[in-house]
């Protein structure tokens, strides 16, 4: 019988040399397809396949099918980070950041809106004061969220892991700030009558995520940034008492006050660098 | 005897004025060992400080042969590690798979191919195979504690650390988790909080007795129920002279202390030794 009248009938069977080059994974397509298909319907040739293959590389390559087939489907953000390169552990510890899920960034966002409705709707659209007092507080705040017993639900098995706690929490916090310093950004693109000034909350964005994150082993976490929140609208409260003009800069806003700014982050970064170890144990007061 | 996987001496750790551990030694060796005590006898501080989470003001300890007092051997105490926390917390839109897979990373797996055999071996492990895809919000009690175990037994860890991991579950699931931490006691050392003697009966070659953060009873189970023996007894009222005493559902009383001369003995069981154990006067520590 040749091979087209069997293929007409419906009685033809896959040449066993192609059955063993397809176990090898070598058979080339068109065959391939061809063999594929076959073999769902014909259950003779599945007995020669299994006949000419390997038994342990058989039973090792369902094992991985098994393996893929319960592997968790990325969603669409750690898809996104892993063909951006980052590994694909680092990419689910990033997907598991809850400050990184829509509701954070849509708090995120609401809270500028809220800034821009605030300030437009004051007539103060030439003055940023207000989008710059609250910009830098995102970052802080955001952060803050993304780490410590009150919000990760898997924070106890997280401190005995061995990924040391620090580490941890830099990766958390590159997250978070690009999240919130890249929602900042385009609020500030969004106020281009602002010009340059309109930047002048990053460096403080940057002092007080430092500055409260240093002082989170001796605070608390909830303690620390709060501590630091306060300090930063007592600082423009009374900048603002001491402002010369009316129509001047707040004091964090001019170029000696970034300056001093980018001290603090500095500084800030440099002790938290100091008790890296300490984020390695349970937080204060979460024992 | 078997050589200790843990060694401790001394511990000692205050919350303020709070005293939550005193002076605490002990010696861990393969298979079970159960932690009994009251609420707040300072078996879950124990517990944190023996998996690196909360280091003790005073005192030291070895896991494995490594000190967690230093960075590295902390970290190497975490990599031989297995910890269930009293409340576990859990990601509720993972998946099972997804959570043992996240915790898997935390423990430094990072070939996405053997974790993904881990988890799968750690699932069958606890019987959850057949469930592995099924969000953990969606999950029983009982099975999100098995998750919560499969977690724990991720990377094959030496000393295995469960808190109270029976609470909660009803007399079937309580019955199957107890199969499983006895497979896991196979080849392992488990310490096993739980204020259940039944659990500790069925489970434990050892058991640890604490009250007020101090070691009141070290031995075997027969040994805490021996130390029982000729101090129980039954009455048909409430006997004042006894330490403890409670009706039971035959109507008499069953007391436990110091009996009156010809007191109707009964025999002794675990819980009797217990209770005892708990009593200041009878403090003591056996080989």
């Amino acid at each position: 019988m040749s091979d087209e009248d069997s293929r007409r009938r419906g009685t033809w069977h896959v040449d066993e040399d192609d059955l063993r080059a397809y176990a090898r994974g070598g058979l080339a397509a068109p065959a391939l397809w061809s063999a594929d298909a076959h073999l769902t319907a014909c259950a003779h040739c599945r007995g020669v396949l299994a006949e000419v293959s390997d038994a342990a590389a058989l039973e090792a390559g369902w094992e991985r099918l098994d393996a893929e087939l319960d592997a968790p489907r990325p969603g669409w953000f750690e898809g996104l980070l892993v063909r951006c390169g980052v590994g694909d552990g680092t990419a689910r510890l990033l997907a598991a950041t809850p400050v990184l899920r829509r509701s954070w960034l849509g708090a995120v966002v609401a809270v500028l809106l809220m800034t821009f409705a605030v300030a437009l709707t004051a007539g103060a659209a030439d003055k940023p004061a207000l989008f710059l007092a609250v910009a830098p507080l995102l970052p802080l705040a955001g952060v803050a969220l993304a780490y410590g017993p009150a919000l990760d639900p898997t924070y106890e098995m997280t401190v005995v892991s061995p990924t040391h706690g620090f580490r941890l929490l830099m990766i958390r916090t590159v997250a978070v700030l690009a999240v919130a310093l890249g929602v900042n950004g385009l609020a500030t693109f969004a106020l281009p009558g602002y010009g340059l000034r309109a930047l002048a909350w990053l460096l403080p964005g940057l002092a007080l995520t430092a500055t409260g994150l240093a002082l989170t082993p001796r605070l608390g976490p909830v303690l620390a940034p709060s501590v630091v929140a306060g300090t930063w609208v007592a600082v423009l409260l009374a900048a603002d008492a001491a402002r010369a003009a009316e129509d001047g800069p707040l004091a964090p806003f001019t170029a000696a006050g970034q300056g001093v700014s980018g001290v603090v982050a500095v500084l800030g970064a440099g002790l938290l660098f100091l008790f890296r170890d300490r984020f390695d144990v349970f937080a204060r007061g979460a024992a | 005897m078997n050589h200790p996987t843990v060694s401790a001496s001394g511990l000692s750790l205050h919350y303020g004025r709070t005293r939550a551990l005193d002076d605490v030694s002990l010696r861990l060796t393969p298979g079970v060992t159960g932690l009994l005590g009251p609420n707040g006898a300072g078996k879950t501080t124990l517990l944190r400080v023996l998996a690196t989470a909360v280091p003790a003001d005073r005192g030291a300890f070895t896991v494995l042969g490594h000190d967690p007092g230093t960075a590295s051997g902390r970290q190497e105490v975490r990599r031989r590690l297995g910890y269930l926390p009293q409340t576990p917390g859990f990601h509720p839109d993972f998946t099972a798979f997804e959570f043992v897979d996240y915790v898997a990373i935390l423990k430094e797996l990072t070939d996405r191919g053997a974790r993904h055999r881990e988890v799968r071996r750690v699932l069958e492990e606890v019987d959850l195979a057949d469930v592995r895809g099924r969000r953990i919000k969606k999950l029983s009690g009982g099975m999100r504690q098995r998750v919560a175990l499969a977690a724990a037994l991720v990377g094959d860890p030496g000393f295995l650390v469960l808190d109270e991991p029976t609470v909660g579950l009803d007399p079937e699931q309580r019955m199957r988790f107890r199969e499983l931490v006895a497979g896991a006691g196979e080849g392992r050392t488990v310490l096993l909080s739980t204020h259940q003697t039944e659990d500790v009966a069925m489970l434990c070659h050892r058991v640890v007795v604490m009250a007020a953060g101090a070691v009141r009873f070290d031995g075997t189970p027969a040994e805490l129920t021996a130390r029982a023996a000729g101090r129980v007894w039954s009455s048909t009222e409430r006997d004042a002279g006894a330490k403890a005493g409670w009706r039971t559902g035959t109507g008499s009383f069953r007391n436990v202390g110091d009996p009156p001369a010809g007191a109707e003995l009964a025999d002794p069981t675990l819980e009797d030794g217990y209770l005892l154990a708990l009593d200041g006067a009878d403090a003591e520590v056996s080989a």
